[in-house]
This record gives C-alpha cells, structure tokens and sequence, in this order.
C-alpha cells in the first residue's frame, strides 16, 4: 500500500532522511515539468528540480500537515525556478554575441533540418515562441506559464509566486499581450 | 452597448471571469467583440507547451542520489513537531473511546441534574440546577462542534487518500451529534437544530465512504455539501456557545454572590 506523504514526512522529521528519497521520487517528474517550462533549458530545469527538493528538506519543519506535499514542494519549484529565470537573464546582459540579440533569434531557423517546408516553417513557429516567451520578464514568464500550460489559478499563482493576486492576474494580461504582439507575423502568414 | 476589453476576455477565456454569464451572452450578439475573442483565443490556442523532455522512471532516486550528501538528517525526537507524543493507533482509539465515555457521562449526569432539580422544593435551587445542566450541555456541545470544526477543515484541504481518517472521526461524530440535534430541537433552537441537520448530512456522506476520499469525490462533496459555508456556520455556534457558557458562568457567580 503507497504511504500518505504526510507519514513520511513525519518519518523523516523523526530522523530518517532516506524517507525523503521516497517523496523526491514520488514528485520529481511534476517538479520537472514546471521547472523546465519556466526555465525553457533542460539543465536548468534539472538544476532546479535538486535545489528546490534541498530546500524543500531544509524548511520541512515549516510544512503544515494541512497541505498537500506535492502542492508545496510545487511552490518552492516555482520560486527556484523564477530565481533561475532571473540569475540567467541578469548573465546574459554581460554576454555579447549574436544569439542573445533578440532580434536576429526571431528570425533564425535551423538550417539543418533538410525536412519538408512545412517542417521548416513548424520549427519556424517554434522559435519565434520560444523568442516570444524569452522577450517577457521572468515573472510574465511564470505566471503565464502557470495559467496557460499548468492550468493553475491566479490564486494558485499568487501563492507560487508570493505577489497579490491582482499583481498576478496583471502579469499574465501583460504576458498575454506582449505574446499575442510577438507573435501577430505568424497570424498574418498563416 | 458596452464592449469588453481585452483584459476581460482574457480572464473569460481562462474560465476566471466573475462576469462570465454576461461576457458570453454579449459575445453571442456582439460581432466586434466575437471576432476580438476568436482573434484571442486562436493566438493562445496556438502558444502549446514545449514538449518536455523525457526522464525515466530512476529520475527522482538519481536526484535524491545527488542531494543526499548535502542534507544532515533531523534530530530524533520523542515528541512529534506538535508537542504531541508518539501514540500508538490503539491509544488513540482508547482515547477516543475515554472522551465519548466522558461526553455520555456528562450529558447524562446533566439530565438526571435536571430532573432532580424538579423535585427540590426552593426556585433557587431549581434555578441553580437548570443552569448547572445547561453549562454542561453547553461545554459538551462546544466541544462538539470544536471536533466537528476541525474535521471540516481537514475535509477542505483533504487531499486523495486510500486511508480513511476522516471516516472514522466523521462516523464517531455523526452518533453523538444527533443526540445534540434532538436535545436542541427540543430545547427550541431553531438555528442550532439547521445547522446539526446540515452538519449530521455532511457527517453522513463522509462516515458512509467506502475507503478514503478521491479527488473526485471530494470536490463533489465540497460542492454539493456546501462545506465552507458549513465551517462558517459552526465557527459562528461555537463561539456562540461559548459566549453562552462565559455568560452562565458569570450569571452564577453573582448568584452565589448573593447568596453568600
């Protein structure tokens, strides 16, 4: 029978930290999941998903047995990986080069793929998201990644993010904005 | 007419409109406004989710592997974080046991208090015994809607369980309770006697579940059992009956004030 996770919390508050490797198994492919669509790179999403199962030990006497686990650790994966989003963006201001000129990553389209035009002009779409979603700032990103692809509430994401919710439901109206401008070209020649 | 802005289909789209009746209704005659939304929706339609990359089954015991060297294990404790000591499962059944033994007791030391108040001849004295009765109905109903309080809150923030915890509560609770929904039907309180109806409802539902609640059914009963606004309502008894009791408590020590 699979242990409640409130008992094996209690389990590892009683001095068995191995405990924990059973939660960290149990919610390590969610954590990764909205790590990696936060973050968009999949080493820092791997990044994440270690730093926030950390802290998640370290602040465990914190966890009131009234919330889900899963729930929580959610938060804390949010919260790192927002941290991460801003470290990488901070970075990359002192990087000079032609990939981190936004301008020239819209436009550029692999030019390996040797496929089908329709292929081309998919991985086209593709990039011109992925340029899109980089051109909003970390919390935009969050929170629209939140609403859009995880299906959370502003509540939800308010929490996550620890910002009121109005502050919340604005980041995802400025996100939501921004993209839909990005993203008007593709409408056009679609 | 008035036309919605983009702010407010967005949050129409994501389901979160508080005017979502209205926003619908509009965009069925509205043709400007229609053609915004179906504008809206097909660019977020469009914006999917990257595909995320796979990680097998060994994903989470590799990531414990990499952080377990860098967590020092908590200090065994004796007690629980709560202050609680460890029991085991049969001493929390005794207690359990102890506890309904002592509410019975007391409720039906209560009655026979009252009936043998009846037969003392001085006012005074039946007075005195009224009251005594009724500070013990009062401190075993506050104790019983404490208890049920602390269940509804378990039962809001439950999450999926094969366990059945709250069904053994719910079903400890569901017994005594009608017992206090007939004294207080009896006794004329109209407002105590609706919501023991709507809590013994509740009680019903969650003492009758087979094994521990799904999500499923536990939305559905926070839904259909309308439980947060039954939290409320017990919150507001309890501290009703508990102002009751300081009220009693206070009438008779300036009664034996007097007396003195």
């Amino acid at each position: 029978m699979k242990v409640h996770d409130h008992a094996i919390v209690r389990e590892v508050l009683d001095g068995n930290k191995d405990a924990y490797g059973t939660l960290v198994a149990r919610h390590s492919q969610s954590v990764f999941r909205v790590a990696f669509r936060i973050t968009g790179d999949e080493a820092d999403a791997d990044e994440v998903v270690q730093e926030a199962f950390l802290r998640g030990y370290q602040r465990l006497q914190s966890f009131e047995l009234r919330a889900g686990f899963g729930t929580w650790i959610y938060r804390i994966a949010v919260n790192c990986a927002l941290n991460m989003k801003n470290r990488r963006k901070v970075e990359a201001k002192y990087k000079v080069g032609e990939e981190n000129d936004p301008a020239l990553r819209q436009v550029q389209v692999a030019d390996t793929a040797a496929g089908p035009e329709r292929t081309l002009l998919s991985r086209e779409i593709e990039q011109m998201q992925t340029a899109a979603m980089e051109s909003l700032t970390a919390i935009e990103r969050t929170a629209f990644v939140l609403r859009h692809m995880e299906d959370r509430s502003t509540t939800e994401i308010a929490t996550a993010l620890e910002i009121a919710p109005d502050a919340a439901k604005q980041a995802v109206f400025r996100a939501v904005q921004k993209l839909r401008r990005s993203l008007a070209p593709l409408r056009v020649n679609l | 007419m008035k036309h919605w802005n983009e702010e407010d289909l967005i949050e129409f789209y994501y389901g979160e409109s508080k005017s979502s009746a209205a926003i619908g209704e509009h965009l069925r005659g509205c043709e400007e406004c229609s053609e915004r939304y179906t504008a809206l929706s097909s660019d977020l339609f469009a914006i999917q989710p990257p595909a995320t990359p796979f990680r097998d089954a060994d994903y989470g015991a590799e990531t414990w592997e990499k952080i377990r060297g860098s967590v020092t294990a908590y200090p065994t404790a004796r007690k629980s974080r709560f202050g609680w000591p460890r029991l085991q499962p049969w001493f929390g059944f005794a207690m359990a046991a102890a506890c309904l033994l002592i509410i019975a007791v007391s409720f039906f030391a209560g009655r026979r208090w009252e009936h043998h108040s009846v037969s003392m001849d001085t006012a005074t004295a039946k007075n005195g015994a009224d009251q005594g009765r009724q500070r013990v109905v009062l401190v075993v109903l506050g104790e019983h809607l404490d208890r049920s309080e602390r269940l509804l809150v378990e039962l809001k923030h439950a999450q999926p369980s094969r366990e059945a915890p709250l069904r053994d509560e719910a079903r400890d609770l569901l017994s005594a309770n009608r017992l206090y929904r007939e004294d207080v039907r009896q006794a004329g309180e109209p407002a105590l006697t609706a919501a023991l109806d709507h809590l013994e409802r509740v009680l019903t539902e969650v003492a009758n579940e087979p094994a521990g609640l799904s999500q499923a059914r536990l939305d559905e009963l926070q839904k259909e059992m309308n439980t947060d606004g039954l939290l409320f309502e017990v919150r507001v008894l309890r501290s009703r009956v508990q102002g009751d009791l300081e009220n009693k408590q206070n009438t008779t020590a300036t009664v034996k004030g007097v007396s003195i």
